[in-house]
């Protein structure tokens, strides 16, 4: 039912709420306007201009006739070498001495030092007095001065990531 | 780009305006000063005894303006009216938002000392906090205080001359010296990237170059192995002649023994480990000794706090009185968020996600601004003010006090699935410039914009940083965490190189800007020469675009 009294009331709040309006719109104007007075926006240009070049190149690289390299294999290097996917340099390991190629240094090392979960098990089997030997070291992520504000993201220490080969191990570590 | 003699500039005044202060001085604005209410949110108005209207119609509507000369208010319409009538009435007020208006100009008008009173204002009636609070109204100085380098830091063109002939040493392969692939060891790809990124920072290069007893600790047992000295030697590696791939074996081994909670065959996060790096560098100094933390907080001039450490300062103000406590934290980097619209469930499946149309936010400096917004903490945060008690809530905002030589920018793509222990990442592309910078995100900028950007000089917040930043390597990753891959690009001398592993390989600049970055390594454009040619480009490209 529509009477006089709805239709004030309407006419009211269109009426207000205009006023509203405009005096949101020039807030925002009146702040830009300094804004732009004052410089503050000075690198305006610049943005744009970064701006513009990575569309441009992401639109380049989008293209299927690109032929940068975007995970494509290369043939050779810079200098003119190939490498195998696995590396095969031959070195001694700072550890124990053995004899260790590159590319399987790391799980080597891993065992070595008595970091892994296999190798602790191992260990744990053998002797307990061995596995203090390798839990002395320093948490110094528990006490640097420079933490990140915020790590929720972070991998914590000892949480298991899923599909690793591995488990992290880190939990024992005092 | 024009060279900035301030923060901001003081806008010529209009004649009528210079006229008006000429005649009157700044005796009409202090007389003012009483009737202008500032607000917690930067804003001002003119509030007096009565319901301001338009003399000539009694409106109330609209904009209205208060004559400086004779106090006469009128609306916009008969501003005209106003300014004829009277003897040259042309300057007045906003009453709504405190600005001074030229009726003659018909435009805003801006005005330091007018400004100044407006902030004093403000100022006065805001409780003072101890630690960064406002020591009281100070007159604008139009100094610009030059930064002091640290002497160990490059300004010096004999040094940045020997940095650049290493470069130049190798008439051989004419490639810039120390380029050199790093073999994976085993899912190392996240330290080689860091590595990569690492020695290429020109206050770290140089400090490396001149380090000669790299070997005094190396044979120091039992004790932690020093990482300063093990990357001294991976950088000394990187430079030699050989350029088959070298293998950072010790460098793991010694940064196992550094950190065990992290010492673990398998794929790591870069940006972890690229500041555990950093806090072993922290931890030992050139002396060779183990750092007692708590001591030399503030002390330490170690080279990872000169080159990387910055000063994040957080303000939290009280909504219901306006004090604001501050707290100032060293850090090694800046974390930044993501949007997070596009987060999709990558745990599992090894999709790739196509980079979607870019969101307005899904750029660095939309990162940034997210990280430098004023956040609205609500009242279950068990907030209490210590000024008036008051429990409503706070604003909480983030700002850079003081920026570092070199600044690492983290983008936070991998979180924690809580529920399900897995971690996810967001593959969405983020938009990122070569040149950066970072005046809007700083303690000043912030707080300027706090009080409504008005021109004032703010004690202790002397805005004398440079703000200039030049990218010179950005960490990517593909894939999933667990399985993924990290590469680097390096910039030498407006050459984009990709470091994939052990290959070394040229590439695009656009491949490298359409790539997923990680971290972005940028440096203050003023501690690189080679990069002037990049800036210029950038700057005749505007010049250009702004002529035609």
């Amino acid at each position: 039912m529509s009477g006089p009294n709805d239709d004030n009331h309407t006419e009211l709040s269109s009426y207000f709420f205009e006023d509203l309006l405009d005096s949101v719109i020039v807030d925002i104007a009146s702040e830009c306007h300094r804004i732009a007075r004052l410089g503050l926006d000075h690198n305006l240009d610049e943005e744009e201009e970064e701006l513009r070049l990575s569309e441009e190149a992401c639109a380049r690289v989008a293209d299927p006739s690109y032929n940068g390299e975007m995970n494509s294999k290369y043939v050779v290097d810079i200098f003119g070498q190939a490498h195998p996917p696995v590396a095969t340099e031959i070195f001694e390991c700072m550890n124990c001495g053995r004899s260790v190629m590159a590319g399987k240094f790391a799980p080597h090392l891993e065992k070595c030092m008595g970091k892994g979960r296999k190798a602790r098990l191992k260990m744990t089997r053998s002797s307990t007095a061995a596995q203090s030997r390798h839990s002395r070291g320093s948490p110094v992520s528990a006490y640097s001065p420079y933490s990140n504000s915020t790590s929720a993201h972070r991998l914590a220490n000892g949480s298991p990531a899923a599909g690793e080969p591995y488990s992290n191990g880190t939990s024992e570590e005092p | 780009m024009r060279a900035r003699t301030s923060l901001y500039s003081n806008p010529k005044p209009c004649k009528h305006l210079s006229d008006y202060k000429l005649r009157y001085g700044t005796t009409p604005f202090e007389n003012l000063h009483e009737f202008i209410k500032a607000g917690l949110n930067g804003r001002a108005r003119i509030e007096g005894i009565e319901v301001p209207r338009c003399s000539s119609c009694n409106g109330y509507r609209g904009r209205l303006y208060m004559c400086l000369i004779c106090s006469a208010v009128s609306c916009l319409n008969h501003l005209g009216l106003h300014t004829q009538s009277g003897d040259r009435h042309d300057i007045a007020v906003d009453v709504e938002r405190a600005e001074l208006y030229c009726c003659s100009c018909g435009d805003q008008v801006y005005d330091s000392e007018f400004d100044g009173i407006v902030v004093s204002e403000r100022v006065r009636d805001l409780p003072e906090d101890k630690n960064g609070g406002f020591e009281g109204v100070e007159e604008r100085t139009s100094k610009r205080r030059k930064l002091k380098l640290d002497p160990g830091i490059e300004d010096d063109p004999k040094k940045a001359r020997t940095m650049m002939s290493l470069g130049d040493h190798k008439e051989k392969s004419c490639y810039p010296s120390g380029l050199r692939g790093l073999n994976n060891l085993g899912f190392t790809c996240f330290m080689n990237s860091v590595l990569q990124a690492l020695l290429r920072a020109p206050p770290l290069s140089n400090f490396l170059i001149d380090r000669h007893n790299h070997d005094k600790y190396r044979n120091k047992s039992g004790k932690n192995p020093c990482l300063l000295c093990e990357i001294g030697t991976v950088f000394h590696a990187m430079h030699s002649t050989d350029h088959t791939p070298y293998s950072p074996a010790r460098m793991l081994y010694s940064w196992w023994r550094h950190t065990p909670s992290l010492a673990s065959f398998g794929e790591k996060d870069a940006h972890e480990f690229f500041i555990s790096v950093l806090n072993g560098i922290h931890d030992f100094s050139d002396k060779g000794q183990e750092r007692n933390d708590s001591e030399d907080k503030g002390n330490c001039q170690c080279i990872a706090r000169k080159a990387f450490s910055g000063l994040l300062r957080s303000d939290v103000m009280c909504i219901t009185c306006g004090f604001t406590s501050t707290t100032d934290e060293p850090c090694f980097d800046i974390s930044l968020d993501m949007p997070t619209s596009n987060l999709s469930f990558k745990g599992v499946t090894n999709k790739s996600v196509e980079p979607n149309e870019r969101t307005c936010s899904s750029t660095l400096f939309g990162c940034l601004e997210m990280y430098t917004r004023p956040e609205r903490m609500g009242s279950d945060q068990n907030f209490h003010c210590q000024n008036c008690r008051g429990t409503s809530g706070s604003l909480k905002q983030m700002s850079i006090k003081r920026l570092p030589l070199v600044l690492c920018l983290h983008i936070k793509r991998f979180s924690q699935c809580l529920s399900r222990r897995i971690i996810l990442k967001n593959g969405q592309y983020l938009q990122f410039p070569f040149s950066l910078d970072m005046t809007a995100y700083l303690s000043s900028s912030t707080v300027r914009n706090r009080f409504g950007n008005r021109i004032f000089a703010f004690k202790c917040l002397n805005s004398d940083s440079s703000v200039a930043y030049e990218i010179f390597a950005v960490v990517c990753h593909s894939g999933i965490l667990q399985t993924g891959h990290y590469v680097t690009y390096l910039r030498v001398k407006d050459q984009w190189y990709k470091c994939d592993d052990p290959w070394i390989n040229e590439v695009d600049e656009e491949t490298v800007r359409a790539s997923q970055t990680y971290m972005l390594f940028y440096v203050q454009r003023r501690l690189v020469i080679n990069f002037q040619r990049v800036s210029t480009r950038i700057a005749s490209a505007v010049k250009q675009s702004s002529k035609g």
